[in-house]
C-alpha cells in the first residue's frame, strides 16, 4: 500500500466535538474536531492549562478517572465510538496505550513490569518471554537491560524508567499511544532517547505526544496541533506550524510569549 | 526494525500500520459472557448498595426517631434554661457543666494531643515516634472503661481528690487526647515534601516552619480532629460516671461533683416509664444526639473549605 492510499484510509481516531466540562467552572476542552491518521505522530502543544493532557486523557477514557469531569462529544476508534455505554472502557485503553509525565515503573523486576499488560490479558505463558522481549526493542531499552531482566526495574536511571514504561504500553500491541508530556521529567541524553524511540515507532502506530516543548514537537512531530483555552486553534504540518502560523495566538506561542 | 504482520493476526503478533476491516482485538464493544453478568451485576448494585445502605442505618434512624418522638414533646423552653431543680426537672445544671466539662477535657487533650502531634511528627526521631504512635494506638483502643477505672484509681482514690469535676475532665481528657494526636501527627506528616523543603530552603526555623507554614496547612485537618474527638467524648460515659459523682448545683469548683448528660442518662434511664427520670435521660439523649450530629455537620463543612482551599497542594 503506497503511502498516498495510508493517507487517504480512515482514520485510526477521531474526535468530533469533544467537549468537557468540570463542574461549575469553564470548560475545559470546547468543542475539539481532529483525525489521527495511521502512521502519524500529532503533537498537541499550547499554553498551561489549555486542556492539552485533558484532551489525551479523554482519548482513551483516563479522563473518567477524574472525579467530576464530563464528557461529550465522539471519539471514534476505527469507526467505533468509545464513550458508546455498551463500549468496555477497558478494551479501550488496551488498543490506546498511555505514557505519562513521570515514570511510572511498578516495583517489581524490569520483566515483571513489561510483561504487566500481557499478564492482565492472560496471554499465555511462552508467549510472554518474545513479546517481552519485543516490546523492550520497540523501547529502545532491550540492549540495556538484556543481561538482567530481574533487576528491580526501581534501580533503573529515569529515562531508563521511561522506555521501559513505554515497553509496558507497547507489550499488548496498542494501535495508538498517548504521551503525555513524557520527557518533561528526563534530563536531556534521556530525552534525546525517548525521542528517538518515538521516531521509530511512528512507523507502526499512532502518537498522540502532549509536549510542552515546541523544540520536541519540531524534531519528532509530523503534524502539531495548537490548543488555547480549549479550542483546537491550528492544527497542521509541523513545518508549516513552527514555521508559518497562520493564527495570531500560534505565533505569540511558539515565538515564546506565553507560558 | 520489528516486522509488522498483518492486523487479523491473533493477539500476539505486531499489528500492521494501515487500517484494515477490525480485527477481533480492535472490537471495543463488549458482549462477553463475563461483561454481560458484570453490568447486569452494576445495575442490580446500583439498587442494592442503597438498599444495604438504609438496613444499616435504620437501627441509628429507629434510635434517632424514638429519642425525637419522646422526648421533643416534653421539652420545653423553660426545662432547657431552668436552673431550679426544685420546681422541674431542670436541665440547665446537666447542660452548662457537660459544655464546662467537655471544654476543660478539650483544653487538655488539644494540649496534649496537637502538641504531641507536631512533637512527633517533625522533631522526634524516627524511633521515638514510631513508640509515641504504638502508644497513642493503644491509648485509643482501650475500653473507655478501662481508662474510667485508671481515672478512678489515680484521681479519686490516689490523688484523694474523691469523685470530682477535675477527675473526669482529666479521664475524659485522656480518652480524647489518643484522637487528636493521631489526626494532628497525620495532619503534620502529610504535608508534602516540596513544601517542607521549599520552607527550610529559605531558611526557616524549625519552629517557623512550624507556625508559618506547616499549621496553616495542617490547621483545618487538626480542628476536625478536635471536633471528632469533642463528638466522641460527648457521647462517653464510662469515664465520667467512675470519677464524679452527679450535682444538683454547678460546681463552684474544679474540685467539686458535677452533672454530666451521659452520666444523668446513665442514672435515671432505669427510672420508671413516664416518671420524671425516664424523660430527662430521654430529654438529655435528644439533645446530646443534636450536639454530635452538629459537631459532625461542623466537621464536614470544614473539610469541604479545606479541601477547596488546598486544591492543588496534594497531588
Amino acid at each position: 500500500m503506497s503511502a498516498g492510499a495510508a493517507e487517504s484510509s480512515p482514520p485510526v481516531v477521531s474526535v468530533q466535538q469533544l467537549v468537557v466540562t468540570a463542574k461549575k467552572k469553564q470548560p475545559i476542552l470546547r468543542g475539539i474536531s481532529l483525525d489521527f491518521p495511521a502512521r502519524s505522530l500529532t503533537a498537541v502543544v499550547g499554553p498551561s492549562g489549555c486542556g492539552k493532557t485533558t484532551f489525551v486523557r479523554s482519548l482513551n477514557r483516563m479522563v473518567e478517572l477524574t472525579p467530576g469531569l464530563k464528557v461529550e462529544g465522539v471519539v471514534n476508534y476505527l469507526g467505533q465510538n468509545i464513550y458508546d455505554p455498551r463500549v468496555n472502557p477497558v478494551l479501550v485503553r488496551r488498543r490506546i496505550g498511555m505514557v505519562f509525565q513521570r515514570p511510572t515503573v511498578f516495583p517489581m523486576s524490569v520483566f515483571e513490569n513489561a510483561a504487566f499488560g500481557l499478564r492482565l490479558i492472560h496471554e499465555a505463558e511462552d508467549e510472554i518471554d518474545a513479546a517481552v522481549e519485543e516490546a523492550l526493542q520497540r523501547a529502545g531499552l532491550w540492549d540495556e537491560v538484556r543481561d538482567d531482566l530481574n533487576r528491580p526495574a526501581l534501580a533503573l536511571s529515569g529515562g531508563q524508567q521511561q522506555r521501559l514504561c513505554i515497553a509496558r504500553a507497547l507489550a499488548v500491541r496498542p494501535r495508538v499511544l498517548l504521551m503525555d508530556e513524557p520527557t518533561s521529567a528526563l534530563d536531556p541524553a534521556a530525552t534525546q532517547r525517548v525521542e528517538a524511540t518515538m521516531q521509530r515507532l511512528k512507523e507502526e502506530i499512532v502518537i498522540v505526544l502532549v509536549t510542552h516543548n515546541v523544540g520536541q514537537a519540531a524534531r519528532v512531530s509530523d503534524r502539531t496541533a495548537f490548543l488555547h483555552s480549549g479550542h483546537l486553534v491550528e492544527l497542521g504540518p509541523t513545518a508549516d506550524i513552527l514555521e508559518r502560523p497562520r493564527d495570531p495566538l500560534t505565533q505569540q506561542f511558539i515565538t515564546g510569549r506565553f507560558e | 526494525m520489528v516486522p509488522t504482520p498483518s492486523a487479523d493476526a491473533p493477539l500476539g503478533t505486531p499489528i500492521a500500520a494501515p487500517v484494515p476491516a477490525l480485527a477481533a482485538q480492535d472490537v471495543l464493544f463488549d458482549r462477553s459472557a463475563r461483561t454481560t453478568w458484570r453490568l447486569g451485576f452494576d445495575r442490580w448494585a446500583g439498587w442494592l448498595l442503597p438498599l444495604l445502605f438504609l438496613v444499616a442505618i435504620l437501627p441509628i434512624l429507629d434510635l434517632v426517631w424514638y429519642i425525637s418522638k419522646t422526648a421533643i414533646p416534653t421539652l420545653t423552653w423553660e426545662i432547657l434554661t431552668s436552673f431550679n431543680y426544685r420546681t422541674v426537672d431542670a436541665l440547665g445544671v446537666p447542660i452548662v457543666s457537660t459544655v464546662e466539662v467537655l471544654a476543660l477535657s478539650t483544653a487538655f487533650a488539644v494540649l496534649l494531643g496537637v502538641f504531641g502531634g507536631i512533637a512527633t511528627a517533625e522533631f522526634l526521631s524516627d524511633r521515638s515516634a514510631g513508640w509515641v504512635r504504638v502508644s497513642a494506638n493503644m491509648l485509643a483502643g482501650t475500653p473507655s472503661v478501662v481508662l474510667g477505672y485508671f481515672g478512678f484509681f489515680t484521681f479519686c482514690i490516689y490523688a484523694g481528690w474523691g469523685y470530682v469535676m477535675m477527675a473526669g475532665v482529666l479521664t475524659l481528657a485522656f480518652f480524647m487526647t489518643p484522637y487528636i494526636f493521631r489526626i494532628a501527627d497525620l495532619a503534620y506528616t502529610s504535608i508534602p515534601r516540596p513544601i517542607r523543603e521549599a520552607a527550610y530552603g529559605s531558611g526557616t526555623r524549625p519552629h517557623q516552619y512550624i507556625v508559618k507554614v506547616a499549621t496553616p496547612i495542617a490547621f483545618p485537618q487538626v480542628l476536625n480532629g478536635i471536633f471528632l474527638a469533642m463528638a466522641i467524648g460527648l457521647g462517653e460515659t464510662a469515664p465520667i460516671v467512675l470519677t464524679t459523682t452527679g450535682s444538683k448545683i454547678l460546681p463552684p469548683n474544679l474540685f467539686a461533683p458535677v452533672t454530666y448528660m451521659t452520666a444523668l442518662i446513665w442514672a435515671d434511664f432505669s427510672s420508671p416509664s413516664g416518671s420524671g427520670g425516664y424523660d430527662v435521660a430521654l430529654q438529655c439523649a435528644f439533645l446530646l444526639v443534636v450536639a454530635v450530629v452538629g459537631l459532625n455537620i461542623l466537621v464536614r463543612v470544614i473539610s469541604a473549605r479545606y479541601r477547596k482551599r488546598l486544591e492543588g497542594l496534594y497531588q
